[in-house]
């Protein structure tokens, strides 16, 4: 799983110092733990060998203290170390995941359509953080815990050695890699059954109105009850494997404590403390904090299976190459030509704009309309240059927009359908169109697009977070700050994409003449899907397979064009 | 510390007296395990052979073994018990949210329902599992072991007595401690651990404005922020486990020392005192796994509340009542109808009368309570107080089976299921004929759309398969309503806002002649449609301030013509 992977294994290399203290403190811990049993057993019995002399135990009551105080220290220490480690590690991660989605970030809301693929991403860092903290970690530090042991009693006895390292090589080798493989399938199947049952689940609550309609909702119950047995019947079969496993891990340890037994009781001969039989308790009692060390390995191996979605979706993504950019500086006026272009969005996927021909001047209203799926937000991502046509080209005077790379947004602004507005206060969300603008600025151009009333009343005004007064932001309302921002940004060209889908003819009229009001003097390219409002443009298309069908002034096509004559008597009732 | 809900599942008292045996039992081994144990050493300590041991090994071996195996039939038994308990809080719930249908969904947000039906009943599952055992070992097994050590030596006792009430009160002061810093930070937390989903939900913005690139930085630099106070708050919410393991490993530590000191004296054995080193972690071993799951059970509880509140919601309770199926001759009378939202109002005063089939244009602006009285008039919602009437029956709500399976319901966006074209159409009719569903596919004009795809009727739609545009959605749930012409009251809510104009009027002349024999509720803010409604209803800011037929309407000069001048002239900058 780890195999080609750039997305996990880089930062331990990247980070090894801190990674090699946390390691090391969580073996001190485990090392004072079973300190403190060890000492503990020998105090004791040298204690009742009854020494001569108090001094003689001097030694191990001062170590007992000392361990007992140093295994939760250290615990502490280390619990602090890795879980800085992981957080410093997402920020890199997510600045990564960034800098990899930034390039595509136009076509997100279409690309991504289905599901909510930025939330899975999101996700998939915390999975990556628990992979750390459940699995890498106790792994590193069993591990190394499993070298000392046996080095450490193989220093004592070859055959100890030897023992141990047969016996904790089960719980910590042999056990976790039978587990995955035995488990492993299980767990990535549950997932899937899991994960389809989630699909399954939106899908039918999405859609519940028409259950209710229908009567049959019981029926659904009874579907859904079938699948989760289906689920329930893999499930069984993992919690069955590791009752069983956990079961066998205990059985070695308690082997461990026997062989510990045998092996003290063979080697070290005396009678009461004489010789070396203060050290049977010591060595007996030491074993069995390393119980608690060793155990949760397997189950971690096991579940480790999970984790691999998320690793594979980050190695997918694309590796952020940057452009060299030249920057080519545009003098107004601008002029947009869009020029014999042909589009689609890959070879065996049907042609969407076909030897389109567009001339755009500096200042002129266009509305382009046309059925959905006609090519009209397409032509709107090849005049941002984020697509590239096949055939043809987009330019804006005579520079081709692809080759304008990221200096596009001085020229090209966007308001889209649902304009975004970021978690964070009003005055924030509009100093991204200018981060320097003063409040008063601020104000002005709030007050351009009608919301200054409305944002004064806030207690907090500027300072509201949008999300606070997410209920009193309206999909109107929410247009007109997209439009505050665009004004502070104050670029030559704006492109409206169907920015009034969906409101009332009311509020979409009031919108549609603040836009016009205010966007005076710049190119509009405004993309619609019917026609309220067309008769302040200077010019309208209609697009139809990918061609123009239609075009002139709202007077020309009214005069002379039968079609536009009809639509608009429609769109406007009776 | 138990919740009372799950002392309320079937076969609790059970499985409570089954655990409660299997503790005392376990409880019983570990103490033969340590007794055992310590006389084996002791036996090796004073120059026994091994052989001599034996039987004390093999006791030991056998509690050992004895021990897990209860562990094993415990977790078998819980892992049984736990799903089945899961499985029925599951039925109820899903039973009660097809039940209670959209009410719920929009106040809970599919999303939380899927998570809850799913994840949240999951984490029910692992917290029945928990806590129970681990409750009933916390209260039974440390009793055990200490009462032994009373036993062996009563001054020890005295120390673990002690410490154990120690344990609890700084567990306790320290997780309140812990609490109030984390709810203290609690709004910065959120806000700083969103940034970056927000950001990524943003980023079209932000490659718009030309920031995109710039905001990685942004990016890490509030994760680091994060990262500074998540370690601030984790640095408090672990101490509680360093209390914890502190005072655990103290104890030994003390305990151990005390024992040297009095076999040094001659105030003890070997044997008892090591029996009591052996059986001191014992001692707090319950509580320290206790301690461990208390934040998996914490999400259990948590998720056990959420579902709870959705089974205990009454939902409607109205008493069912025989409707007749609509005919030409029915009689719909609304004299009184009152519904408010939690906080805002909703539709009140309403007075309508309708008989037969007719069509009923419903028209206002955003936010006048258009979709308010198609969701009363739907059943969804159900009104604070009534006074309706169908022919002659009296009802308080019409979320009645007898209503409801005569409705059509069509809304903004209608439901495709993930299902075959097939399904889709003969969602209401399960049985119906592939000539039926052909019929009603030809009726709505997807013939040619169906007939281009390779597997016809088979073709799966839905998100992540084959995609549909608006009007085809549409277009397939009015294939749906088809099927069934049975079904003779129609429900419309806006069903064209978010198509363009063209598909509009295709679409258009699909359904009128589908509204013919039926009684139409038609809410929509496109006014062409007004001519072919037999009867309008102005909506108001909740109220309906005007009803009649159109030419009433137009002579009335009342609110219908002042809304509709407005919609037409769009002066109003709203």
């Amino acid at each position: 799983m780890f195999k080609n992977d750039t997305w996990v294994k880089p930062y331990l290399k990247q980070y090894k110092r801190p990674l090699m203290l946390a390691v090391f403190l969580g073996i001190i811990a485990v090392a004072c733990e079973v300190g403190l049993m060890f000492n503990s057993g020998y105090l004791i019995s040298k204690s009742a060998s009854l020494p001569i002399n108090i001094l003689l135990v001097y030694v191990p009551i001062v170590l007992t203290r000392t361990f007992g105080i140093g295994r939760p220290v250290f615990r502490y220490m280390e619990r602090l170390v890795s879980h800085n480690w992981v957080l410093k590690m997402t920020s890199n991660l997510r600045r990564r995941l960034y800098v990899a989605l930034e390039p595509q970030a136009v076509f997100f809301n279409q690309k991504y359509r289905t599901g909510d693929i930025l939330g899975l991403l999101s996700e998939d860092i915390n999975h990556i953080q628990n992979l750390y903290l459940r699995v890498i970690f106790p792994a590193i530090i069993g591990g190394s815990l499993y070298v000392v042991v046996v080095i450490l009693t193989g220093f004592f006895s070859i055959f100890f050695g030897l023992s141990m390292l047969v016996l904790f090589g089960f719980v910590v080798f042999v056990i976790p890699m039978w587990s995955v493989a035995a488990n492993g399938a299980r767990h990535a199947q549950a997932k899937v059954m899991k994960n389809n049952l989630y699909g399954n689940l939106t899908d039918n609550v999405l859609g519940i109105s028409d259950w209710i309609f229908s009567q049959r909702g019981q029926d659904y119950v009874e579907l859904h009850e079938k699948s989760e047995a289906e689920l329930h019947e893999v499930r069984d079969n993992i919690l069955k494997f590791k009752r069983r496993r956990d079961f066998l891990v205990q059985i070695v340890f308690g082997v461990i404590v026997i062989v510990a037994l045998i092996w003290t009781g063979n080697s070290f001969d005396g009678v009461h403390g004489s010789g070396m039989t203060n050290w049977i308790a010591a060595f007996v009692l030491g074993v069995f904090p390393l119980i608690n060390s060793f155990e949760p390995l397997s189950q971690a191996a096991e579940e480790s299976s999970n984790y691999q979605d998320s690793i594979k979706r980050f190695n997918e993504l694309p590796d952020a190459t940057k452009k060299p950019t030249e920057t080519s500086e545009l003098t107004s006026p601008l002029t947009i030509k869009v020029d014999h272009v042909d589009f689609s969005y890959s070879v065996e996927s049907k042609q969407i704009l076909n030897n389109l021909e567009i001339k755009i001047s500096a200042g002129e209203k266009l509305a382009i309309l046309g059925k959905s799926g006609s090519g009209k937000s397409t032509l709107t991502h090849l005049l941002r240059g984020d697509l590239i046509p096949d055939e043809g080209q987009v330019t804006i005077n005579d520079i081709k927009t692809s080759d304008l790379n990221d200096e596009i947004d001085q020229y090209i602004g966007v308001i889209n359908q649902v304009p975004y507005l970021f978690n964070t206060t009003i005055a924030n969300n509009l100093r991204i169109g200018d981060e320097t603008a003063s409040e008063d600025k601020l104000w002005d151009v709030l007050e351009r697009v009608g919301l200054k009333e409305m944002i004064k009343r806030l207690p907090k005004g500027l300072d509201t977070l949008v999300d606070e007064a997410g209920l009193r932001f309206s999909g109107g309302e929410r247009h007109r700050l997209s439009l505050a921002r665009i004004l502070l940004k104050d670029v030559p060209i704006i492109i409206l994409d169907e920015p009034t889908v969906g409101l009332d003819p009311i509020t979409e009229q009031g919108l549609i003449n603040t836009f016009f009001n205010q966007l005076d003097g710049k190119t509009v390219i405004w993309v619609t899907h019917h026609l309220q409002g067309v008769d302040s443009m200077d010019k309208v298309i209609f697009i139809e397979d990918g061609q123009i069908e239609m075009q002139g002034t709202p007077t020309q096509l009214n005069d002379t064009n039968q079609r536009f004559r009809d639509l608009k008597a429609i769109d406007a009732g009776f | 510390m138990l919740d009372k809900r799950l002392m309320k599942l079937p076969g609790i008292k059970k499985i409570m007296v089954m655990l409660a045996g299997l503790a005392v039992l376990q409880a019983l081994f570990i103490i033969g395990q340590a007794i055992s144990l310590s006389l084996a050493i002791t036996g090796l300590w004073s120059g026994k052979n091994l052989s001599e041991v034996i039987k004390w090994m093999g006791t030991f071996a056998a509690s050992f073994v004895g021990r897990q195996l209860i562990e094993l039939v415990r977790d078998r038994m819980l892992d049984k018990f736990a799903y089945s308990s899961a499985q029925q809080i599951r039925t109820t719930l899903l039973n009660k949210i097809f039940k209670l249908g959209p009410e719920v969904v929009q106040q809970v947000g599919t999303g939380n329902i899927t998570t809850m039906t799913l994840d949240g009943i999951d984490q029910v599952e692992n917290y029945i599992k928990l806590i129970l055992s681990k409750v009933m070992n916390m209260m039974l097994i440390p009793w055990f072991v200490l009462a032994t050590v009373f036993v062996f030596d009563w001054e020890s006792g005295l120390v673990l007595t002690l410490v154990f009430p120690l344990i609890i009160i700084f567990m306790i002061i320290l997780g309140y401690a812990a609490k109030s810093k984390a709810d203290n930070q609690y709004a910065k937390f959120e806000m700083l651990s969103n940034h970056f989903i927000d950001s990524l939900r943003g980023i079209s913005v932000l490659k718009y404005f030309g920031l995109s690139k710039k905001y990685a930085d942004s990016i890490y630099t509030t994760s680091e922020q994060f990262r500074k106070a998540t370690m601030s708050t984790i640095k408090v919410a672990i101490l509680s486990t360093f209390a914890l393991d502190f005072f655990t490993t103290l104890s030994i530590a003390v305990v151990a020392v005390l024992l040297g000191l009095r076999l040094i004296n001659e105030k003890i054995f070997l044997f008892p005192a090591l029996s009591i080193l052996i059986l001191t972690p014992e001692y707090f071993q319950p509580v320290r796994n206790f301690s461990s799951d208390y934040h998996a059970t914490l999400d259990g509880k948590n998720a056990m509340t959420a579902i709870y509140n959705i089974i205990d919601n009454p939902g409607n309770k109205s008493e069912s009542v025989k409707i007749n199926p609509w005919t030409e001759q029915s009689q719909l009378t609304i004299n009184h109808l009152d519904f408010n939202y939690q906080d805002s109002f909703g539709v009140k005063n309403l007075k309508l009368n309708i008989q037969g089939y007719n069509k009923v244009g419903i028209i206002g602006m955003s936010g006048s309570g258009k979709t308010t009285l198609i969701n009363l008039l739907s059943g969804f919602f159900t009104p604070e107080r009534s006074d309706i009437q169908i022919d002659n029956s009296n009802l308080e709500s019409l979320n009645q089976a007898d209503w409801q399976k005569q409705l059509i319901y069509m809304p903004q966006t209608p439901y495709v299921f993930h299902k075959t074209i097939r399904e889709n159409v003969a969602f209401y009719h399960p049985n119906a004929s592939d000539k039926d569903v052909r019929l009603a596919i030809e009726a709505v004009g997807l013939t040619s759309f169906v007939d281009e795809l390779p597997d016809h009727l088979d073709t799966v739609l839905g998100e992540g398969s084959r995609a549909l545009s608006g009007g085809q959605a549409q277009r397939i749930a009015l294939a749906r309503a088809l099927i069934d012409s049975g079904r003779k009251i129609m429900l419309f809510d806006e069903p064209t806002a978010h198509l363009d104009i063209e598909t509009e009027i295709d679409l258009k002349d699909k359904m009128l002649p589908m509204m013919d024999q039926r009684l139409v509720f038609f809410a929509t803010h496109r006014l062409h449609w007004m001519k072919d409604m037999d009867y309008i209803l102005v909506m108001k800011h909740g109220e309906l301030v005007e009803q009649g037929t159109l030419e009433q309407l137009q002579q009335n000069n009342g609110p219908f013509v002042e809304l509709t001048n407005a919609m037409i002239g769009g002066e109003a900058d709203v």
